[in-house]
Parts: C-alpha cells; sequence; structure tokens
C-alpha cells in the first residue's frame, strides 16, 4: 500500500539527505580536476530494480537523473553483501555512456534482501586509448577509446578486487588520478550505505522499500501534470551538429514530440545514421534511456521547481530510436565525444518543447561548451605540463520574461571556469582577453546571452591545443518568436595578421611562440520581436557595449544620437519595419537557412528513407555520397532519389550488396 | 572594574548583553528597532541599562557593536555608486564569475545583479605577470579618461582591481594615486589592499564590496561613536567583524568588508564560549530566527572557518566564522503541492507580516503557528513582553491545509512540523557532510528566538544524544562580542613550492606580515596585552586545482623550515582524502597570519543551587504531539536554579525563546543556568 504522503515527503527528504551526503563526501575527497572543478560526477540512490529515487541537487552534472541501472546490474549474478559493481563500458548494459565515465554501484542488504544502491559516476581524465584523454571525434570504433569493462565486481565480499584494478592502471594515462577519485568514490558509496541504514532504523525497511517506490509515482505525477498543460499535439524539430566528423558534413538530429493528455512520445526517426566518427550516443535503443531526456529534465524543472528529481520522471515519455542511428548505434561505433551530439538533443527538445508551448518556453541556449586544454612545455623547469584552461561557454537564449544570462548558463549552468591567474602561474600561456563577446546574443524582445570570448598567447614550441566539443561554428543558436539566431562561435589562429587560419570546428592543432589563439563561443538565441523591445534597454545594452551601436538601428528599429535615444525616429523607423505578417516560429540564421534551402524537408526526407533502407555498415558511406552530390538549391526529393541511382550505377558492387541484405 | 556591554541588532530587536565584572553577573535585554530613527534604540537601551542595572555611561568599560548594516546594504542593494577599474581586456571578470549559475537544472536560472553595472566598468592599459613582472606600462592617459567618465556618471568611489596584482600591486597603487589627484572627491579602494588573493574574481568582488557599503557603515560607526560620546560612554566602541573578531570602529570606518557577516560570526562566538564553559567541545550550533537558520561547527571549542561564505546572493571571499544559512525559520510557511503533498517553504512570512499567530496580518500558516496550535505557544509572553502569540490566528490559518489534507487540525499542525524537521534535516547533513563528521558525535546548541522552539526536535531527527539550552538563548550573539579577541588576518600569495630553496623567502614574506600584524595590533588597535600570531597555508600538491588549509606551527614558519611545512601539508592531506603522496611536491599558494590580541573573558557567578531536584512546575499544558493530547508541565525560566532535574516532553518558557523538550530526553540545569539535555537509554 502507498505510503500517506507525509511519510512520503519525510522520506524524500531523507533520501535526498542521503544522495547530497554521498556527493559531499565525493566532492570533499576527490583529487582530479573532473571532479573538483568541472563537477563531472552524478550520485544516485536506486531502488531494489535500480533505477533512480534520488539525486543531489547541489553538486555535479545534470545528466543522470533519470538513470536506469536495471540491464547493467543483472550482468553480474550474484550480490552479497559488501559488494561493489562497476562498469565504463558503453555496451554492456547502456549504463556507462562513454569510457571515461565509471559508474559504480553498492547494494545495500538487510535481512538477507537487497533493499536499494548507492550509485553514481565519475568522469576520469584518461582511461586510456588511442588519444590522451581517451576522446576524440575523430575515432571510429569503441575499442580506440580506451579499455572497458563490462559489469564486474569491484569489491568483493568488501575486499578489493585489486586485479582487475591492477589491469585499468596498467592500461591508463593517469594512474594516480584515477586511484585517487576511486578511493572518495568508494567513501562515497560508504557514506551512502550508512545513511541508508539510518533510514532502515527511522522508517523499517519495509517503509523505505514501498517509499522508494512511491518516490517515483510522485516524480511521474509531476511530469504528467506538466504534461497536461501542455496542448496535445504533433511537433517536429531538427536540428543539426556542423560536422559529423572532421572535415564533415551536417549531423541532423531530428524529433516528432506527439503530446497527448499526460503521455507523450518522442519519435527520434529522422535523425542521422550512425556516424563514423565519436558523436554517437549509446542508448541500446531503451526508450527511457536518460541520455535522450536530458533536455526534458531541464524543460520539467523550469516549469515545476519542485520537481523531484528520480526515473519516475521518464515513465511519462517514450523515445522511438532507430536502430543504426546516431541516437542508437551499433557495437562498436565509437561514443566517446556524445557530448557534442547531446548539447544539440537537449537543444533539439527545448525547441520541440517551444513549439508545443511557446509562452512559456526559451530560445535556444549557445549550445556548445567548449573544454579547452593545453599540452606543453614550462620552459623555466623543462616539464611537460597539460592543464585544462576554461570552458568557453555562451549565454542562455532569451526567456519568457527576461533576458539570456550572459556568458553562461541554461544547460551549461553547472560548469565553472578556472581563474585567469591560477593558469597564468601554472601554465606557461598569457592570456590577451577573457571577457563577453559584444554583439554576439539574438537580439529579441529578450535578447539572447552573450558568448564568451577568450585569447591566449602561446610561447613554447609544438604546443598542443585540444578543445572539444567545438560546434555551432555554422549553424546557430536559434531564435524563437521574431527572436534572432545568436551569433555562431569561432575559433582562430592569429587573428588580425597575416598569418591568421580559421580553425572553427577542428578540434586539435598545434600553435607555435607568439601565437595567439581566440575562441569565441556561440551566442543564445533571441525571443519575440526585437522591434517591441523597450528602447531604454537597446540604449543601456549599447551603453554596455552588450549590442553593438549599429545593431541598434539595425536589429531593434532604435535611433540613437549619442547616449540619448531619437523616440520620434525611433517610432517612424519601427512603423516602417513592422512585419505586415505574423513572424515564423523559429529564425535560424543564413547558414541553416541556405542549407535547408538544398536539404528541404522532402529531400532530407528521401535521404532518410534511402539510408534507413541499408545495411548500417554503409549508411555514413552513402550519406557522404549524397551530401556531396547535392548541391543545387531546389532539387528536391527527385535530386536525392537520381542522386542514390547515380551512385548505383557507379558502384555495381555495392548494388549486389546492398540488395542482398 | 566596570561594565562591558555587547550589543547586537536583529531585523526586529536590538539585543544588549551586560557583564558586571563587579558583580560578576549578566544580564540581558532587547530593544524593539527603531528603522526610521537609526540610534533612538541604543539611547533607549543605555537608558534601560542605566535605569535597572546601574551602569552609568563613564562606567562601561568595553562596548561593543555588531551591526547588520553591512550586509543589509549588500541584499537591499543600496550601497555606494561605484566605477570599477579593471585590466583591458577584463572587464567582464565580475559578470562571468566563476560561471556556474545558482540552480544547475533549471533553464531559467541566474545570478544576482553585480554590484557594478558594465557602463561603470573601464579596462585601462597595463600589464602585470603572474610571476610580478610588468609586462605593459600603466596607461595613465586611460586611467584619467576611466576617472572622468565615472565622475560623469556620478560615482562616489573607484575600486581598482588589476589581473595579477595580488603579486605586484605597483599599477594598482599607481592608478590609485591618479585618481586621488583627478578626483579628491572619490574614495578609492584597492584589490591587493582590500585582500591581496590570488584569483582575480574573488579578489575583485571582495573589493567591491568593500567599497559598496564603506559610505553607508562609515557614517553609521561616526553616528555610533558620536552618540556614545554624546551620552559619556569614554571607551572606544569595538565593531564585531566576520572572522570572529573584534576591531576599533575607527578602524572599521575603511576596513568595511571585514564586518559583513559580524552579527552570524559573533552569534556562533558566542555560542562556542558558552559551550566550552558548559563543557562541552564538540558542538553543532543552530540559531533559528524568523526567516533563517544559521548553522556552524565548532570543534575542539574551536569555530570553523572559511572563504565563500554567502552574502545575500554573493560570496565573500575573506576568512569568515564558517556559517551555513538555510532558508527555514519560525516563519517559513506551510503549503499543500498538486499531489497533494504538505510542503514547508521556501516561501517565508518573515517578521512583517510574521506568522499568523502574531497577530501583525499574516493569514498563511507557518511553522510557528504549527507549535502555537500544538500548544507549546501563546502561553507565555515572548520578547520580554512585547507580545502575547493568538492561538486562534494560527489555528484559523492551519485550517486553510487541514481540509485539503484530510487532517484535524492538530494532526496538520503535527504534520508541518515533521515536514519542516525533515527539510532541515537534509539542511544540517549537508552542512556537516562538507566537514566529513557524524551530527552523532557532536551536541546541538540551539539559540535565537526560534531555535529551541525546533532545535530539539531537529535534534532528535539528526540522532543527537546531547543538546543544550544556553541560559539566554536571545542575546548569544551580542554575548559572542564580548567574548571576542581582538584580530585581524593578512595575506600573501606565495605560489611557491614547498622545498629548501624557497626557504628564504617564506621566512622573509612571514616577517613581512608579522610586522604589518603588529603594526596593526599595536597601533592601529593600540591593543598592549600579548600578541597571538596564528598561521594557515593554503596548500596543495602541484597541478592538484584547489588548496586545503593548513595550520602551521609560529616556529616553523618564522625559520621558513620546508621540510616541517611539507609535512604539516602531508598530514593535514591524509588527514582528509586517507592518503598522501610524500613523493610530490607540495606548493604554498597562500601564507596566512592570523594576528590576535586575546579579550578579557567574562567569569560568571554560578546559579543559587537548587533545592530539591524536579523544579516546581508554573502549571501544566495541554500539548498535542505523536497524535495525541498530553499533559506536560510548563517551568519559568526564570524560576529553574542549579541543579534542577526534569524531563521531557516539557515546556520551558522565558522572556525570549520558548523551549519545547521532546519525551526521552533528561533535563538538568548546570551552574551557569544553561539546561542540558541527554537521550534516554
Amino acid at each position: 500500500m502507498a505510503l500517506d504522503k507525509i511519510t512520503l515527503q519525510i522520506l524524500a527528504n531523507h533520501t535526498r539527505a542521503a544522495a547530497e551526503n554521498m556527493a559531499y563526501t565525493l566532492y570533499r575527497t576527490a583529487h582530479s580536476t573532473f571532479v573538483k572543478e568541472t563537477e563531472d560526477f552524478t550520485i544516485q540512490i536506486l531502488d531494489a530494480q535500480g533505477r533512480t529515487c534520488a539525486v543531489p541537487a547541489d553538486l555535479g552534472a545534470t545528466w543522470y537523473a533519470g538513470l536506469d541501472f536495471g540491464k547493467a546490474i543483472p550482468m553480474i549474478p550474484d550480490y552479497e553483501p559488501g559488494d561493489i559493481g562497476f562498469t565504463n563500458d558503453p555496451y554492456s548494459g547502456f549504463l556507462a555512456t562513454h569510457t571515461p565515465d565509471l559508474v559504480i554501484w553498492k547494494p545495500i542488504f538487510h535481512d538477507g534482501e537487497i533493499i536499494c544502491y548507492c550509485s553514481g559516476h565519475i568522469h576520469n581524465t584518461d582511461m586510456g586509448g588511442a588519444v590522451p584523454a581517451s576522446l576524440s571525434r575523430a575515432l571510429t570504433e569503441v575499442h580506440q577509446e580506451g579499455i572497458r569493462f563490462r559489469p564486474s565486481k569491484l569489491y568483493r565480499k568488501g575486499v578489493l578486487n585489486q586485479e582487475l584494478l591492477d589491469v585499468m592502471m596498467t592500461n591508463v594515462r593517469k594512474p594516480e588520478l584515477n586511484i585517487g577519485d576511486l578511493k572518495a568514490f568508494v567513501g562515497a558509496m560508504n557514506t551512502g550505505e550508512r545513511k541508508v541504514r539510518e533510514m532502515i532504523a527511522k522508517f523499517g525497511a519495509a517503509t523505505l522499500k514501498q517509499g522508494l517506490s512511491d518516490l517515483l509515482d510522485y516524480a511521474e505525477h509531476q511530469a504528467r501534470e506538466i504534461l497536461r498543460s501542455i496542448p496535445d499535439g504533433e511537433y517536429f524539430f531538427a536540428d543539426y551538429a556542423d560536422e559529423d566528423g572532421p572535415d564533415g558534413f551536417p549531423a541532423r538530429l531530428a524529433v516528432t514530440l506527439r503530446i497527448q493528455g499526460d503521455s507523450a512520445v518522442l519519435d527520434f526517426t529522422g535523425s542521422d545514421p550512425q556516424l563514423t566518427s565519436s558523436l554517437n550516443v549509446p542508448t541500446g535503443g531503451n526508450p527511457h534511456h536518460t541520455l535522450m531526456l536530458v533536455g526534458v529534465y531541464y524543460v520539467l524543472y523550469s516549469l515545476n521547481p519542485n520537481l523531484l528529481l528520480n526515473y519516475g520522471l521518464v515513465r511519462a515519455f517514450h523515445c522511438i530510436l532507430p536502430e543504426g542511428s546516431m541516437v542508437n548505434p551499433q557495437f562498436p561505433a565509437a561514443v566517446g565525444m556524445r557530448s557534442l551530439s547531446c548539447a544539440r538533443l537537449r537543444s533539439l527538445l527545448i525547441g520541440a518543447f517551444g513549439l508545443a508551448m511557446p509562452e512559456r518556453m526559451p530560445a535556444a541556449p549557445a549550445g556548445s561548451s567548449s573544454i579547452v586544454n593545453v599540452m606543453t612545455h614550462d620552459d623555466s623547469t623543462g616539464e611537460a605540463v597539460i592543464a585544462a584552461v576554461n570552458p568557453v561557454v555562451g549565454g542562455a537564449g532569451g526567456m519568457p520574461h527576461g533576458d539570456g544570462t550572459d556568458g553562461s548558463g541554461a544547460d551549461a549552468a553547472y560548469l565553472k571556469n578556472t581563474p585567469i591567474e591560477i593558469t597564468e602561474a601554472e601554465v606557461p600561456i598569457r592570456f590577451r582577453a577573457y571577457g563577453l563577446a559584444s554583439g554576439t546574443g539574438g537580439a529579441g524582445r529578450w535578447r539572447g546571452g552573450l558568448a564568451t570570448r577568450m585569447e591566449f598567447e602561446v610561447f613554447t614550441p609544438h604546443t598542443r591545443i585540444t578543445a572539444r566539443n567545438r560546434d555551432r561554428c555554422r549553424f546557430q543558436a536559434w531564435g524563437i518568436l521574431g527572436g534572432k539566431a545568436g551569433k555562431p562561435s569561432t575559433m582562430s589562429l592569429n587573428p588580425g595578421r597575416a598569418d591568421a587560419r580559421l580553425l572553427n570546428n577542428i578540434d586539435t592543432f598545434t600553435a607555435n611562440p607568439g601565437d595567439v589563439i581566440r575562441i569565441v563561443s556561440p551566442g543564445g538565441g533571441g525571443r519575440g520581436d526585437p522591434l517591441l523591445r523597450e528602447p531604454e534597454r537597446v540604449l543601456q545594452d549599447v551603453i554596455c557595449g552588450y549590442v553593438l551601436p549599429e545593431a541598434a538601428r539595425d536589429d531593434y528599429g532604435v535611433v540613437l544620437d549619442g547616449e540619448r535615444i531619437d523616440l520620434a525616429a525611433t517610432e517612424a523607423l519601427r512603423a516602417e519595419r513592422r512585419a505586415p505578417a505574423a513572424l515564423p516560429h523559429f529564425h535560424f540564421g543564413e547558414a541553416r537557412d541556405a542549407y535547408e534551402r538544398i536539404w528541404t524537408a522532402e529531400a532530407y526526407g528521401a535521404l532518410t528513407r534511402i539510408l534507413a533502407g541499408l545495411p548500417i555498415h554503409w549508411r555514413f558511406f552513402v550519406k557522404h555520397k549524397l551530401m556531396r552530390a547535392i548541391t543545387a538549391e531546389g532539387g528536391g526529393a527527385a535530386a536525392v532519389d537520381a542522386a542514390y541511382v547515380a551512385l548505383l550505377d557507379s558502384l555495381p558492387h555495392m548494388r549486389r550488396q546492398v540488395s542482398a541484405e | 572594574m566596570g561594565h562591558r556591554v555587547g550589543v547586537d541588532i536583529g531585523g526586529t530587536f536590538m539585543d544588549f548583553c551586560l557583564w558586571d565584572d563587579e558583580r560578576e553577573e549578566m544580564h540581558s535585554l532587547k530593544v524593539l528597532t527603531t528603522p526610521d530613527r537609526p540610534g533612538a534604540e541604543l539611547l533607549k537601551g543605555l537608558s534601560l541599562l542605566q535605569e535597572r542595572y546601574g551602569v552609568a555611561p563613564e562606567s562601561i568599560t568595553s562596548f561593543v557593536h555588531g551591526t547588520t548594516v553591512g550586509i543589509n546594504t549588500v541584499i537591499q542593494r543600496k550601497g555606494a555608486k561605484l566605477a570599477l577599474l579593471t585590466t583591458a581586456e577584463f572587464e567582464d571578470v565580475i559578470e562571468l564569475a566563476r560561471l556556474r549559475m545558482p540552480e544547475a537544472y533549471s533553464l531559467f536560472s541566474r545570478r544576482g545583479a553585480p554590484l557594478v553595472p558594465r557602463d561603470r566598468i573601464f579596462g585601462v592599459g597595463g600589464r602585470v605577470l603572474a610571476n610580478g613582472e610588468i609586462e605593459a606600462p600603466l596607461d595613465e592617459a586611460s586611467v584619467l579618461a576611466a576617472v572622468e567618465k565615472a565622475r560623469a556618471k556620478g560615482v562616489e568611489g573607484i575600486v581598482i582591481a588589476f589581473l595579477n596584482a595580488y603579486r605586484n600591486p605597483a599599477q594598482e597603487e599607481a592608478a590609485a594615486a591618479i585618481v586621488a589627484r583627478a578626483a579628491p572627491e572619490l574614495f578609492v579602494f584597492r584589490s591587493s589592499e582590500v585582500w591581496p588573493v590570488i584569483r582575480e574574481y574573488e579578489r575583485t568582488t571582495t573589493a567591491l564590496i568593500n567599497g559598496y557599503v564603506h559610505p553607508k557603515i562609515r557614517d553609521y560607526l561616526d553616528r555610533l561613536i558620536e552618540t556614545l560620546r554624546g551620552q559619556g560612554v569614554t571607551v572606544e566602541p569595538l565593531i564585531t567583524k566576520s572572522n570572529g573578531g573584534v576591531m576599533s570602529a575607527a578602524l572599521g570606518r575603511r576596513n568595511c568588508v571585514g564586518m559583513v557577516l559580524s552579527g552570524t560570526a559573533s552569534g556562533v562566538m558566542g555560542a562556542a564560549w558558552v559551550a566550552r564553559e558548559a563543557g562541552e567541545c564538540q558542538v553543532i550550533t543552530l540559531d533559528i530566527g524568523g526567516t533563517s537558520a544559521d548553522i556552524a561547527l565548532v570543534v575542539d571549542g574551536q569555530p570553523q572557518f572559511g572563504v565563500g561564505e554567502k552574502i545575500g546572493d554573493l560570496p565573500l571571499y575573506i576568512p569568515s566564522v564558517a556559517v551555513s544559512s538555510i532558508g527555514d525559520g519560525g516563519g517559513s510557511i506551510a503549503w499543500v503541492d498538486g499531489y497533494g503533498v504538505l510542503k514547508v517553504g521556501p516561501e517565508s512570512a518573515g517578521s512583517t507580516p510574521g506568522p499568523a499567530c502574531y497577530g501583525r496580518g499574516g493569514t498563511r500558516p507557518t511553522i510557528t503557528d504549527a507549535f502555537a496550535v500544538c500548544g507549546f505557544l501563546g502561553q507565555h509572553d515572548l520578547a520580554y513582553g512585547a507580545f502575547r502569540p493568538d492561538v486562534a490566528l494560527a489555528r484559523q490559518a492551519i485550517a486553510t491545509l487541514a481540509e485539503p489534507l484530510g487532517l484535524g487540525l492538530e494532526q496538520a499542525a503535527e504534520a508541518i512540523i515533521r515536514i519542516a524537521l525533515s527539510g532541515m534535516f537534509v539542511e544540517v547533513n549537508k552542512t556537516v557532510a562538507r566537514y566529513g563528521v557524524d551530527p552523532r558525535d557532536f551536541s546541538l546548541l540551539t539559540f535565537g528566538g526560534a531555535g529551541p522552539m525546533l532545535g530539539c526536535f531537529l535534534g532528535r531527527e539528526l540522532g543527537m544524544r546531547r543538546m543544550l539550552i544556553p541560559a539566554r538563548p536571545g542575546v548569544v550573539s551580542a554575548l559572542g562580542g564580548l567574548v571576542a579577541d581582538v584580530k585581524n588576518d593578512f595575506i600573501r600569495t606565495l605560489f611557491a613550492d614547498a622545498v629548501p630553496e624557497a626557504s628564504e623567502t617564506l621566512a622573509a614574506e612571514a616577517e613581512a606580515l608579522l610586522a604589518r600584524g603588529e603594526d596593526w595590533l599595536r597601533n592601529d588597535q593600540k591593543f598592549a596585552g600579548e600578541a597571538r600570531p596564528g598561521w594557515f597555508a593554503d596548500m596543495r600538491y602541484r597541478g592538484q586545482s584547489f588548496e586545503i588549509e593548513v595550520p602551521l606551527d609560529d616556529a616553523d614558519v618564522r625559520a621558513g623550515d620546508m621540510a616541517l611545512i611539507a609535512e604539516a601539508f602531508h598530514r593535514a592531506h591524509e588527514g582528509i582524502y586517507a592518503f598522501c603522496d610524500r613523493d610530490s611536491v607540495a606548493q604554498i599558494v597562500n601564507l596566512r597570519l592570523v594576528m590576535s590580541g586575546a579579550a578579557q573573558k567574562p567569569f560568571l557567578r554560578p546559579l543559587p543551587p537548587a533545592d530539591a531536584a524536579p523544579p516546581t512546575a508554573e502549571r501544566n499544558l495541554r500539548v498535542f504531539f505523536d497524535d495525541a493530547w498530553q499533559e506536560v508541565p510548563l517551568y519559568a525560566r526564570a524560576s529553574l536554579r542549579a541543579g534542577h532535574r526534569f524531563a521531557g516532553p516539557c515546556v520551558v518558557a522565558q522572556d525570549d525563546t520558548t523551549a519545547c523538550i521532546p519525551p526521552g530526553f533528561a533535563a538538568s540545569v548546570d551552574r551557569m543556568g544553561n539546561i542540558l539535555l541527554e537521550a534516554a537509554e
């Protein structure tokens, strides 16, 4: 029988307290920058079926509130008290989502029965493989992404499985960091067990078990309550990553959101086939997979800040994930840089929900957070230096009742930077600029948040720079309801000099003494008609340098005379500009508009149909062939079909292979 | 011999704590604040002290004041109009902050507005490198241009914060000199003088807060000094500080950021003193007022210190008594969500309109109303006779929830209490988890207006077995000022490896810090007693991205003994992380000196002993808990004597608070009048 609602709320608080305790223990005792500064870790309390019942709200990343351990846990056949299970294999139970993420869980026994699990994940700096830090979009199969462990026992009856740990440490580049974090992590599990035992003492095991199940029902109810407040209907949206690999073509992610009453289907049919790069998102086709629903957590929490964060939320949603697509890749597709695609998945869902309830949703957040690392030598000591420089993050999208936050926010709100002074004291580079980038937020009734701009100079030969998650250099963060798209991101070497080089989405390169690297993140999209923005706000933005003086007139129709508004001229200009018809819901910017004039919905439909009919290992190849072939506007589906026929004609071998399938 | 007076101001009352040296007695009183006539409450308090306890102004030998002017100025954003000068191309240091937003899961999360808007932030040319070298000279023309623009915007003062100024303040000093010449009417603060610590956002913010609150604090302290002189108080007033110490009011006029958290800090200092006197050394202190609860840890009799404490939505990066504030107080409002689940907070009725039972226009049910409905409140006057809670109004408010919950009135009230406690349980747990301790190893000391009402129940929820209710729970902060030492912090960022080669550098830096500390203590503070230098280093292994605070031995620091300093770090690291790495190089990021001069601590004459073990109850009360009405005794605190023993459930009423003692606890009164509760086995 369900618990009474009073006990339920008390139990909800105690369960969250247990999760928060674990998170603080981990944070306090962990060793690596990933845990300490970036907070790339999560903590959960699971029920006996392995479903997340509670997560901490203050610390850690936001991705795994609805994580389901249900497939991975039974891959270890039997558990005993004192056991701790772990895995980092993205293809064993679809729990870990790339190899650096080590997921562990500890069953909590009472009277011989598992009552619940304490669990979590940490991002290890390196798990071995082809490249330092194990991640590069250029990798093509998971085997290159480091050593993998299927679900195994890290501890047996409280005793460390030293052999397994030795295997891990032999294969990774920074064993001391991994060991330090792992110790902290196990400490957090033991804290969790202690807290759970206190709850068993307080509530009784039966009440606790029932309560964990009721907490899922409670969250599910909250999710459904929100869904009921959204109009029924079918909402299609697509968003693109700039490149599907080095020198690639755009990668499209598409969703049809079907809301009916208090439940929703998210049909990802129309998303690109799995890639021969590491941007794939490993889900195993699980219709409730957490990576597909991170955008949903944001939408729900933004609408109800009292939301309980647990697996119950995902029950109201059902994802359709076509096999062999980017969102359900087949082994052994590489998945290391799924974080780039996940950023697109979040903007995809924010966009789809925005169609369903435009009055309650923001425009697109900047959507690309470059994680910048420098590998160089310190000339004063001769030692090699590897350091994480700042993440370069952009602003939030314009909100229903306010501007997007500048420089960070929305789905990147959990990232932290490293002080310039700390980096300069430790790494032989000098910063030339770090601040907001003028004029980068999408114009709107509520302006999109500004991008950040970071510039630094290097002084040592062969300095290796990596910038992961580079995207949105081509396709911009979209505006809605008349708001304009934010400015695209750029990355360049020696801007303004004769030896200038535009790098944009290139994510790893070498710099030499005197070279200056400039990274400008994307800006957030604007929301609502910019002609409706109060002229005073526009003037203030100009004075602050947030909006360029020429944009006041061009984008906002505000005529300025120094620091004074010419109201009459502004009125006249705005009257003249006012659109005669309703503005389209989205403003994508010129790059996407141009691309979609070639790849119209119809043409893309033909492409998706052709690719879906092919064996999986042919799809990426054919996609590239067709993308290369189609360059003219207006061809539609016929042109795609024709190009495919031409491709088959040119490759008779392929025709036999494909039809034999 | 004379009178020492501690005065602390809160939202509703100004609290006075009097320590009479001669009679070895302590007294307290409260005066309603008069926001429209600042200073009037002080006059009233002084005259009441004279009237009731014969305190002549000239007999006051020590006057210590804690004020909320600083924190209120920040929270209400009513501070000075400032301009900020930064290194060019780094103008957005305060807007970007450390990027992370307060709520990670909300697409709408945002930080509070910076203290200076972007149009009053001016980048100026010049560049200091991380090693202190000047890469580009200060562009004096750009400084002058910025000063002109700032003046045109009507600023009152200028804050200067350049990159790497912690290492070399020369360009900040040069720019300050230019401002002083070009605009002598403006006040100027430099980041390298306010708190010269590495990390540009943290240092800039600290300097900005200092400038932002400066005019208000300066004017307030001037008025205070004047008022006291006008009354014939001859002693120079002292001001309590965020670091738990005190300084002269004259110094406080410029060292403003040091007193921003003075009220909360002196509460913890007072609580720690009470606990030590009662023989309790491992204590969690819990100060519950109307809108929030402050939690702090006392380990081995000492409050804990930290940086990054919050004032409103801004972090404060100077060493402060570590206090976690949670948004639950007696005024937290109860409500029911769409799933029929009862919630308490985060909304609060605050002090206006306050709980429904206060009869000041509040109608929504609060935690305090729940206690009134359950019979714990409304039996006795509160706030030294200022008013008595109205139970009928509380019942009306709770009735609005009882119906949707399908519960009886009292059941609903008890449910509110239980939910509120479980919410506070989460927050207290988080706080203690940050220190890696188990609350069950600690005693709980509750104070503040709502502390003893909620605190004992919360302690029980946390599994704590010992609790202490001080004799005067309402004036612990005012008491804290009386027991605080004269104290200031000095910092130097070294970024040096703890290796023998750096030994001389360390010794020289330590000597320089010590000279500044002694100058402050002897010349600025005119302190004649024993100087007590305390040393701390923020240390890490080279390449680690965070530091831990390591207390260091005075002799080791003065001698620059790197081997012993490194060893102290390895041990501290092992204490936190359960391992250390003696093969790795330890690095000293900051060296900190805490210079203090000990205050004379009060000595209290014990309470007269009780003539019988159980005290006489004033009468019996009917209170509702554990789902039933029960008869429990009501004791008057004033009638309790040393050695009295009684047991929960019961209620103890006094002028400034009502203590609710749950069943299962044995109470005893110690010789100082504290009530000690111990869980029955």
